[in-house]
């Protein structure tokens, strides 16, 4: 009887054990692989980060000139994320709050959207650069900055809304309904109360966005083509850092190939940049959130 | 002997889909004075009462017939305007919800989306209905923090000052001191039983002994049914239906 009960707490440890290295290994895979990637990309660019790098655009063409920088790049992205995330904010922040506020969370009309939203955000960057060429074309534009940020701005919609949507469906009921017992219209109660406790997570959600824009090079293949000008209006096109990458990796020339790490290096550090402030705001928002 | 009745509740029916949760409930609830709804758990206490103030608008397939008679008007008529009923109410729920601002704003929130503009009004009122709540020396110097920062009894006063800030005509409770301490809870009580020489008070609870101390008016809801319902002492001292006797001894919660 004993010894049952001795190799049944056994086997029951071994398991315990077996898991738990299993666990450990999991986590020192994924964190040996970002520093890898870290440490590759510095390693390769840091050499190439210049200041006349950061602040000239490409002399002699992108893919044949061996000077000047990539200011084209790092602008041309900036003006494209910061553009399409603005738009994809004006779409997902509303489209958020009618399906907490407006629609019951439980609605057949909410359980449809979402469900869309999901298959949009597992939807391929190059099918949405496909699309946007397809629409761009029919409307007779080129590919310029403004087909670009209406692009990549489609692409982070679903990601943005559907990050907002999960942390407003965690707002309790009893919250809406003490703005509401006190005669607020929906229209209050969004901008007033749920916009308020749910800002830590919508600012989540924007700057998830905002990294999956800046760093997708599919999207802007077609759409906002590529130039070694720094764009002065909607209409021009924009170079930007994923595809200063792609386009200028490939060629013979290490001078060239300088280009591409830097811009590399450039793109990490915006994302880095982004995640820190983020973190900094994030604890300006939360101070007022009711838990 | 009681004052007119400013809530006349007419032959009203709640639904959750198929489900009858409040069964043809007639009930006049009288002006300043406390109104306690008494019976066990899902009896429909807290149905009734968000009926009042058609916070059972915001759920999903609810359906309610019938009539609440406020001022003369039917709440449920389409065309009431519904923030204008709920103005009328102010709410204290279960557990206490503050809104996610600092302790100066949550009171605030109500008389500014009413259009009080004037900074120096709003403070004054904010000031006012904090001291009406016996809040305000534990919260003057610290208005400006988060309101979440306050303990669970100071958020539920707050949450009353914020209701009264609307200067409301009624004062709906939904066992408003279950989630607190005995001291706050018997801090609340003592509140609404200053505020019904002013306020028309309806509240819901499951503690008979609370029931004793703070009702006027007693109703006793058993399975949807409105059972018995009349002054306070009278009820208590001599319930008339058998359900009422067995609740009040205890042998049904």
């Amino acid at each position: 009887m004993n010894g049952v009960a001795n190799g049944h707490l056994g086997k029951r440890k071994r398991a315990d054990v077996f898991f738990r290295v299993l666990a450990t290994a999991a986590a020192a895979v994924v964190l040996l692989s970002l520093l890898l990637i870290l440490g590759t990309i510095l390693w390769k660019s840091v050499p190439a980060l210049s200041l006349s790098m950061l602040t000239h655009t490409p002399k002699g063409g992108f893919y044949l000139g061996k000077e000047g920088g990539i200011l084209n790049a790092i602008l041309g992205s900036l003006y494209l994320a910061v553009g399409a995330t603005v738009l994809a904010f004006l779409l997902s922040l509303p489209l958020a709050l009618y399906l907490n506020l407006y629609k019951g969370r439980a609605s057949k009309t909410a359980v449809w959207t979402r469900f869309f939203l999901d298959v949009l955000w597992g939807v391929p960057s190059i099918v949405y650069g496909v699309f946007g060429f397809v629409v761009m074309l029919a409307l007779g534009l080129r590919a310029s900055l403004l087909a670009g940020m209406l692009t990549v701005a489609l692409l982070e919609f679903p990601i943005m809304c559907r990050a907002i949507d999960e942390v407003m469906r965690l707002v309790p009921l009893e919250l809406k309904e003490a703005s509401d017992s006190l005669g607020a219209t929906r229209f209050e109660t969004a901008l007033k109360v749920m916009v308020r406790q749910c800002a830590p997570g919508i600012l989540t959600g924007v700057l998830l966005a905002f990294g999956r824009g800046i760093g997708d090079a599919a999207s802007v293949l077609f759409t906002a083509g590529f130039t070694d000008r720094i764009p002065s209006s909607l209409a021009d096109p924009a170079a930007t850092l994923p595809l200063a990458i792609f386009f200028q990796l490939g060629t013979p020339f290490p001078e060239v190939q300088q280009r591409a790490y830097a811009s590399a290096a450039v793109l990490t550090l915006i994302i880095l940049l982004i995640s820190l402030a983020g973190r900094a705001m994030s604890r300006k928002v939360t101070r007022h959130v009711v838990r | 002997m009681n004052g007119p009745a400013p809530i006349s509740i007419r032959d009203l029916s709640v639904f959750y889909g198929d489900l009858q949760v409040l069964k043809n409930i007639n009930l006049d609830i009288p002006a300043k004075r406390i109104t306690v709804i008494i019976g066990p758990s899902g009896c429909g206490k807290t149905t009734l009462l968000k009926s009042l103030n058609r916070l059972l608008d915001t759920a999903e397939s609810v359906r309610v017939q019938g009539e609440v008679v406020l001022d003369g008007e039917n709440i449920y008529d389409p065309r009431t305007e519904v923030t204008r009923i709920r103005k009328k109410m102010g709410l204290l729920s279960q557990k206490p919800q503050v809104l996610p601002m600092s302790i100066y704003e949550n009171v605030a929130y109500g008389p500014k989306i009413h259009g009080l503009k004037s900074k120096k009004d709003l403070a004054r009122r904010v000031e006012h209905y904090l001291k009406v709540a016996g809040l305000w020396d534990e919260v003057k110097d610290r208005l400006r923090e988060p309101a979440s920062s306050l303990s669970v009894g100071q958020q539920q006063r707050l949450c009353l000052a914020r209701g009264l800030a609307v200067e409301p005509e009624i004062i709906l409770g939904d066992e408003p001191t279950s989630a607190l301490d005995p001291q706050s809870s018997q801090n609340v009580e003592r509140r609404l039983i200053e505020l019904k020489q002013e306020y028309t008070v309806v509240v819901v609870t499951h503690i008979l002994r609370q029931a004793r101390r703070v009702a006027d008016y007693l109703a006793f809801l058993y399975l949807g049914e409105l059972v018995e319902h009349g002054p306070a002492a009278e009820v208590f001292a001599n319930p008339k239906d058998p359900r009422t006797r067995a609740y009040l001894t205890g042998e049904i919660s």
